[in-house]
């Protein structure tokens, strides 16, 4: 509850907190205030721009976009998050051990993250595709897989600065266990940078599960999800920009409010300024 | 006049509104003359200078009155006319001449470049002139010099050469911002000596700002003692130190340790300053918050203003009106409960740096190795404080981090009697660490209440935690409700009560003390020595207190071990530190400390040369290739025999016992009340 008034004080917090509540009402609400069938054609108005009838227009089957972003959000953002979450909390842990224990460990550990960050995100998430078979729930943990290595070298990075700092010698010398070391002594100490990294993830997730989509390895057409509704419209952006343009900006809201959510929890979670926001 | 400071005003603006930062400041320096200007942590003798050399850091919100250099009001100076009076009119020196330095020109370019953009000489002649530079400041081979870079160099040779760039257009003015406090005192003394002779030769005025009272009284024809962004006195060197007169003034004197302290049982004042309020309706007069002789009729009267009294300038109300305020009164030092039981004893304890990697041992390379630590042996007794003294690089911080079982070492220690590594669960109950600098030895995500009771629940699983953080709390003299704040809400000199207390929450029977004042103002530090010596008192813990700082450590140590390279040159009790015998080195530690009682004289001993490598392995003593008795070939060839001239005191000294005896006094002492230890 403090850190939510802090967030609301705090004027990025309270902006990205505005966005990421529209995007998971959406997200939950979404199919039941939907006012068309999200899959049913209307060919008499194919292309049509934004109208009473059709908010964001319509596309080449003459869909309604409004409702296919309305029901498309569920699967869109909350995978995309699912994903985020995994790939954040995977990679802070590997970084702060690696980072923590130096030497071999670390030598070996970040070797590997090297070699599978030489692989694009897209490919090593098709290669964990290809081995664990199609489905979403699978494209969510190839894409979480896929960004560990990145959110492990942020990580590892900042832990390096502060395990040098004496309050780590300090419950060294105290004879404190590896546990507490690492998560309560370095882990909260690292976890901003790679908070705001998190945020700006989500909106890569997006696009990758919808590249993942296209290629057929993740939701299927005509299921509305946004990347999804992105990457067949392409075909058709000369004729209508509508239907590229529409789920374009759905992503860009939720990755503009969860980056300005990710700065808000930054400051709040600094107990240096977090009182004085 | 070459500078002329009046009624400036200076206020930032914050997100929180503005602040501010100087007020009501006048200052003259005269043609040839070197103002000291004093101040704690916070007081904004920064931001003097910066507003002297026109380089603001912050957003200005209003600046008033006028900085006159000359008859040139550099307040309304364009940034052109600045950029051309920067470096040639007005110089600066800053504390840390590693980040003053480029790091990718060499030492002559920096030289070069400053006089091609300040003077009309050609090429050859700017050539001539920056050797000519190099060799003013003492620096040897000034050709070879020239071609090297900052890195190559040690840190008082870079701080040489920031002083020849200050020098190089024969300004009229330099400002020193703390130019010697990043260097060790030996050379610090060098330094103020190259710079006293260089400013005498050339007539140049000076503002020389520094924390370091004693420093200032070395170097300063007059002074200027500044609190909370104003002036509170301004006077002859000489006379303020003798006869401080301003409250704020005499309780920052009466902090401060004098050489002669243990000789006329001196104690410390504890009683600081607290911060001047910086926003907001300003009180009357800016020290009445801590003051002892407020008095509400007289000082809140009216706004309090310097006014000029006898031979200076103070911002007093009560003395304004002829009154001379007491000096605040100093308990006096407590003693320690030694006891003649050793507790703790180390055995040819030796840290080496440096382990060769995979690939040099494929090849058959040896790796560099710097040995930090060489074969020290030494007892702790019962509740005895054993300071250790060296200057950077001497390994004394390496030896705390082998008995705080940080650093793995070679040699044997002793818990008790029993053999204990430092990492063991034995030894870890029984010996505690207190770090050098509370802002990163106390996590920042952690109340103070998780900081304290971590070790409660580690060493004394059975206590009741909230009642015993409480009790810790209060031991420390910090209040109960402390314990759901962040470190980030205290002050430095809370902060470090706070380390003390996690320290002391385990029951030690030894505290290892790194360098645990040497960042804080001297009434925290006197503070905190004091509660150092009270917890002694009442639980008989023994201290391991490591310092560079030897004014401070005669009002904790009853033992000193000095260090130099590595090994402990001399071993003795406190008291023997006023008189002859010393190692070399401790008498040169000694005479470059500097004192601010003007009733005491240092012999000056200085230091020539330099350090050897540390990656060298000596085969004679570590101190020959700058002791200033050197003997002769042997220093350099033979290791110097352990000689023990009296009892519990023992230098590491080719000298033969009978010439350490005969070596003069450093301090001598005019006060006429001196009494025997």
């Amino acid at each position: 509850m403090k850190t939510l008034r802090a967030l609301l004080r705090n004027p990025q917090g309270a902006a990205g907190l505005a966005l990421c509540s529209l995007v998971m009402l959406t997200a939950i609400l979404g199919p039941a205030i939907a006012p068309n069938d999200p899959e049913a054609f209307h060919f008499g108005a194919r292309f049509a721009a934004p109208s009473a009838e059709f908010p964001f227009g319509t596309d080449w089957y003459g869909r309604d976009l409004f409702s296919r972003i309305l029901v498309g959000a569920r699967s869109t953002v909350l995978l995309a998050l699912l994903a985020t979450v995994i790939g954040t909390a995977l990679g802070a842990i590997i970084g702060v051990v690696s980072g923590y224990l130096g030497g071999m460990v670390d030598e070996a550990i970040m070797r590997v993250t090297d070699a599978v960050m030489a692989i694009p995100s897209l490919l090593f998430a098709l290669m964990i595709l290809a081995a664990l078979g199609s489905s979403a729930l699978n494209a969510v943990l190839a894409i979480g897989i896929a960004f560990t290595p990145g959110m492990a070298r942020i990580s590892r990075s900042v832990t390096l600065q502060v395990r040098s700092l004496d309050y780590v010698s300090a419950a060294k010398a105290r004879g404190e266990s590896l546990r507490w070391i690492v998560l309560a002594e370095i882990l909260p100490n690292t976890i901003a940078p790679v908070i705001v990294e998190g945020t700006i993830r989500v909106a890569f997730a997006i696009m990758t599960l919808a590249t993942l989509s296209f290629l057929g390895l993740g939701a299927q057409p005509p299921a509305p999800e946004w990347g999804l509704m992105i990457a067949e419209a392409r075909d058709h952006l000369f004729r209508s920009p509508w239907p590229v343009v529409a789920p374009g900006a759905a992503i860009a809201i939720v990755a503009i409010g969860f980056n300005l959510l990710g700065d808000g929890l930054r400051d709040v979670l600094n107990p240096r300024t977090g009182d004085h926001a | 006049m070459t500078l002329t400071v009046r009624d400036y005003a200076l206020y930032y603006d914050t997100a929180t509104g503005p602040v501010r930062i100087l007020d009501d400041i006048s200052l003259d320096i005269a043609r040839g003359e070197v103002l000291g200007l004093v101040g704690e942590s916070g007081s904004a003798k920064s931001s003097l200078a910066n507003a002297v050399i026109r380089d603001l850091p912050g957003k200005v919100h209003a600046e008033r009155g006028s900085i006159c250099l000359g008859d040139e009001d550099i307040t309304r100076a364009s940034a052109a006319t600045m950029t051309s009076l920067r470096g040639k009119r007005i110089a600066m020196v800053f504390q840390n001449a590693a980040t003053t330095l480029d790091p990718v020109q060499t030492l002559g370019n920096h030289l070069l470049e400053t006089l091609e953009r300040h003077t009309t000489l050609d090429a050859s002649a700017r050539q001539a002139r920056a050797l000519e530079l190099i060799g003013m400041v003492g620096l040897p081979d000034p050709a070879a010099m020239m071609l090297r870079f900052a890195h190559e160099v040690s840190g008082g040779e870079k701080q040489r050469v920031v002083l020849a760039l200050a020098f190089a257009c024969e300004p009229e003015l330099i400002l020193f911002d703390e130019p010697t406090s990043a260097l060790d005192a030996t050379t610090a003394a060098t330094l103020l000596d190259l710079f006293r002779e260089l400013q005498a030769r050339t007539g140049v005025s000076a503002l020389f700002i520094s924390h370091d009272l004693g420093t200032v009284a070395d170097i300063a024809h007059r002074v200027a003692v500044i609190y909370g962004g104003r002036i509170v006195e301004q006077g002859p060197t000489e006379a303020i130190f003798a006869r401080p007169q301003h409250p704020y003034t005499q309780a920052l004197l009466a902090s401060l340790p004098r050489p002669s302290d243990r000789l006329t049982a001196r104690g410390l004042a504890t009683s600081g300053a607290r911060p001047a309020p910086r926003r907001g309706e300003m009180p009357a007069c800016l020290f009445s918050g801590s003051c002892p002789h407020h008095d509400p009729a007289i000082c809140d009267a009216q706004r309090v203003h310097a006014v000029p009294i006898a031979d200076r300038s103070i911002a007093c109300a009560r003395v304004a009106r002829g009154e001379t305020l007491p000096t605040p009164d100093a308990p006096a030092p407590l003693p320690s409960p030694r006891d003649s039981a050793v507790l703790l004893e180390a055995q040819n304890l030796s840290v080496t740096y440096g382990r060769p990697s995979l690939t040099d041992r494929l090849r058959g390379r040896t790796a560099l190795q710097v040995r930090a630590v060489r074969d020290i042996s030494f007892q702790l007794h019962q509740g005895e404080t054993l300071a250790l003294v060296g200057e950077s690089g001497c390994g004394k911080s390496s030896l705390a981090r082998s008995l705080s079982g940080l650093q793995p070492f070679a040699g044997k220690t002793l818990l008790g009697g029993v053999e204990t590594t430092p990492d063991s669960a034995a030894w870890r109950a029984r010996v505690q660490t207190i770090f050098q600098n509370p802002d990163s030895s106390l996590n920042p995500r952690h109340t103070l209440a998780t900081i304290l009771g971590r070790p409660l629940k580690l060493f004394r699983p059975d206590v009741d935690r909230p009642a015993e953080i409480a009790r810790l709390l209060q031991r420390v003299h910090l209040p109960a409700d402390y314990a759901n704040r962040y470190p980030h809400q205290l002050s430095g000199g809370e902060k470090q009560r706070v380390a003390i207390a996690r320290a002391l929450a385990a029951e030690p029977d030894v505290i290892i003390c790194d360098e645990i004042t040497s960042g804080l103002d001297a009434a925290v530090q006197a503070a905190i020595v004091r509660l150092l010596r009270e917890i002694q008192a009442a639980s008989g813990t023994a201290l391991v207190f490591i310092t560079h700082d030897l004014g401070i450590l005669r009002h904790v140590a009853d033992r000193v071990a000095v260090m130099y390279l590595g090994e402990m040159v001399e071993t003795c009790e406190v008291s023997a530190l006023d008189a002859a015998p010393w190692h070399p080195y401790t008498e040169a530690l000694l005479s470059s400390s500097h004192s601010v009682d003007p009733q005491s004289r240092a012999r000056r001993v200085r230091l020539q040369g330099s350090l050897p490598k540390r990656t060298q392995d000596l085969p004679g003593c570590p101190f020959a290739s700058r002791c200033p008795r050197h003997l002769g070939p042997q220093c350099d060839t033979q290791r110097p025999p352990l000689r023990q001239p009296e009892d519990g005191h023992a230098i590491l000294c080719h000298l033969a016992d009978d010439t350490l005896h005969a070596v003069p006094p450093i301090w001598q002492f005019k006060t006429p009340e001196r009494t025997t230890p």
